[in-house]
């Protein structure tokens, strides 16, 4: 193909649209923008919140003002001011109907795909944490799960209703000060979801969130925490999408997993935020730390993850594989298109006896993106046949994007097995040739033979969620032809 | 054996430029007993340049072993490949550094890179960190890393005919090594494996 009729179709792909790009037009309520003390007292009031979580907010917030951001990442961060952020905004609530749910945020996420209404959907498939901005608007099917003993709720639900488990597992896999990033959400994180699976249950439906970001000059600070305690099992999936705007707008969330013995966590992630415009404008920076604690023995924590969206993306989803015997995975398929960049990947820390991990990683870049995994895979010397492998392929389209590996393996186990591979390469003339002469065209042939690349990965998705990563990765990369 | 000039295999470190249709082979070798801060950069500056780059560590006891190589393609058509092993045992540790750079532009670049190392003890330690950096996209690039231990049933099988554990042994970090000894003088290859009796 020429240069320029593939100039013609990377500018189709990179003007077609973002669809969840609208905004609700909703009353809202907002505490004045900026980050002190006072802040963090007012949001905490806000959500009438106890003295020790004030307290826990407030020693996260000292935390953070001595830390610096990080620079070690392969991306061009503009600097954020944190004064001219709003950190709390919310729907305002209709004091005559209190249980329910305002039409407008409902109409909301029924254009987004999101069922809040129990009775529209097949019983048994979802159940639905929306967070919209700083709060959680409903979750539905509750009660179904809390006869089998599943708590499933918002974050500041779980903080009234259930004050001593969130008391015991807040901030056990993420300290306050781990990073930057994970102590400012700790001083102002707003809502998120709560997730309880008590002994031997096993989930009878996905439970998922879905996270919307509408109000301008706001940024979104989730804080999710799952615990599934001995023997259960549960599959927990999250979506999020943005209003396009010029502005950028900050998501700095803090996933915690804990997994005790024989327990299974399955954990997915279709990222959509809004990636920027073709000139590399607005767009969502999302800074997020995720990790997963292996605790007891035998237990299981799987990642899976699809990142489309945001004009930066910072995220390392790990495991720490404490107990004998437990296991994790991580299955990613990141695509950065325009000026779309992606510092993404995973951390696996053996420190149990016979653990094992597994790392697949797909980058796709276009456009003047820049891609890059960044792993880290440690064997403490008490993991004793510690077993990982990981395969981190990256896929390049077009001449003016890169792609880029930085995995770190650091043993101190003589009987651990270590393994890594990487490649990179573009999609070749002969996969296009032949399926050109076929009779399929080159946009749809990118797009077979990218569902084909990161097939391994898509195939691990719960179904609702499978169809949706599919069509975006078809959208995210349109003609993009190399 | 490649076209153009041909450098002649040198041991150590250093900055190297490799010109238009030059070919460049560097090994070199750690022995026991030696603790290094290696650094070798290699800059590929001339259109059909060609690299490959071999080493071997061997740190039984209690060195200290750092290796930094990066390889720079500033310009298409040029080919680099890179091979590394280890062996580490005692309280040595080695960390390894090595990173491919592939600058916009430099298209029909292709490059390779491998380490891998054998942990032998407890208390030694092996930090490997292959890094791609890549701004074309006509290239051929890929890097893998392991690190590990002998394997069990190769052993079983030698002794099984009578071979002794520790010639047993021997032979497989011979064989492991191979692929990077194979250039090597008669007299450097044997330097290795009377080493390697102290690897034990």
């Amino acid at each position: 193909m020429n240069r320029e009729e593939e100039d013609r179709i990377i500018r189709e792909a990179t003007t077609s649209e973002y669809k969840e790009g609208f905004v609700t037009d909703v009353e809202q309520e907002y505490v004045p923008k900026g980050l002190n003390e006072e802040i963090i007292r007012t949001i905490s009031a806000r959500k009438q919140e106890p003295e020790w979580l004030l307290e826990f907010r407030l020693d996260a917030f000292r935390k953070w003002r001595k830390m610096e951001m990080p620079s070690w990442a392969h991306l061009d961060l503009p600097p954020i001011d944190f004064q001219d952020i709003i950190y709390y905004a919310a729907p305002k609530k209709d004091a005559d109907r209190p249980k329910e749910i305002d039409p407008k945020l409902a109409e909301t996420f029924e254009k987004l795909g999101i069922p809040l209404n129990e009775r529209e959907v097949l019983a048994g498939v979802v159940a639905v944490d929306a967070v919209f901005d700083s709060v959680s608007v409903t979750t539905t099917f509750r009660k179904t799960l809390a006869e089998k003993g599943i708590i499933f709720c918002s974050f500041s639900e779980a903080v009234r209703e259930h004050p001593d488990l969130v008391r015991k597992y807040l901030a056990t896999v993420v300290p306050v000060g781990d990073n930057y990033f994970a102590a400012l959400n700790s001083a102002v994180f707003s809502d998120g979801s709560f997730c309880y699976i008590p002994k031997g249950v096993r989930c009878p439906m996905e439970l998922s969130s879905y996270f919307r970001i509408n109000a301008r000059g706001t940024g979104q600070f989730e804080r999710t925490l799952i615990v599934a305690d001995e023997g259960s099992y549960v599959s927990y999936m999250e979506g999020c999408t943005a209003p396009m705007r010029d502005e950028q707008q900050l998501h700095a969330a803090v996933v915690e997993i804990i997994v005790e013995k024989d327990a299974d966590v399955k954990y997915s992630t279709v990222q959509n935020w809004y990636p920027g415009d073709s000139e590399g404008k607005g767009g969502i920076l999302n800074l997020v730390t995720k990790r997963g604690l292996c605790r007891g023995e035998g237990s299981h924590l799987s990642w899976t993850q699809v990142e489309t969206g945001s004009a930066i993306t910072w995220k390392y989803p790990s495991t720490v594989l404490l107990g004998d015997h437990s296991s994790s995975e991580f299955f990613s398929v990141a695509v950065t298109n325009n000026f779309q960049q992606a510092d993404t990947g995973t951390k696996m820390v053996h420190i149990g006896r016979d653990t094992r991990s597994r790392i697949v990683s797909k980058g796709i870049s276009a456009g003047r993106s820049q891609n890059s995994y960044r792993g880290l895979v440690r064997i403490n010397k008490g993991a004793q046949n510690a077993r990982n492998h990981s395969q981190c392929d990256s896929l390049l389209i077009g001449s003016a994007c890169g792609a880029h590996t930085f995995p770190v393996i650091r043993s101190a186990n003589p009987s651990a097995v270590v393994e890594h591979e990487a490649t990179t390469s573009k999609i070749s003339e002969d996969q296009l040739f032949y399926c050109n002469q076929r009779g399929i065209g080159p946009e749809d042939a990118v797009g077979l033979i990218v569902n084909g690349y990161a097939r391994e990965v898509l195939s691990r998705l719960p179904m609702e969620f499978a169809v949706e990563a599919q069509k975006l990765l078809q959208v995210s990369l349109e003609g993009s032809v190399g | 054996m490649g076209h153009g000039r041909y450098i002649a295999p040198a041991f150590g470190g250093g900055v190297h430029t490799v010109g238009a249709g030059e070919r460049l082979v560097l090994d070199f070798v750690i022995l026991p007993g030696q603790s290094q801060d290696l650094r070798v950069e290699v800059d590929l500056v001339g259109e059909g340049a060609e690299v490959t780059l071999r080493g071997l560590w061997l740190c039984p006891a209690d060195e200290r072993v750092s290796v930094t190589v990066r390889v720079h393609h500033r310009v298409p058509g040029c080919r680099s490949s890179q091979l590394f092993k280890g062996i580490v045992g005692g309280t040595a540790s080695v960390r390894f550094d090595g990173t491919i750079i592939v600058a916009p532009d430099a298209q029909q670049t292709e490059a390779y890179q491998e380490n891998h190392n054998l942990l032998l003890s407890e208390t030694a330690l092996v930090e490997t960190s292959p890094q791609l950096e890549i701004y074309a996209d006509d290239v051929k690039c890929s890097h893998g890393a392991t690190v590990g231990r002998l394997n069990e049933d190769e052993l079983f099988y030698m002794r099984s005919r009578g071979i002794p554990e520790a010639d047993a042994r021997i032979l497989q970090m011979i064989s492991f090594l191979s692929p990077v000894t194979a250039n090597l003088s008669e007299t450097q290859k044997a330097d290795i494996e009377s080493a390697l009796s102290s690897m034990l």
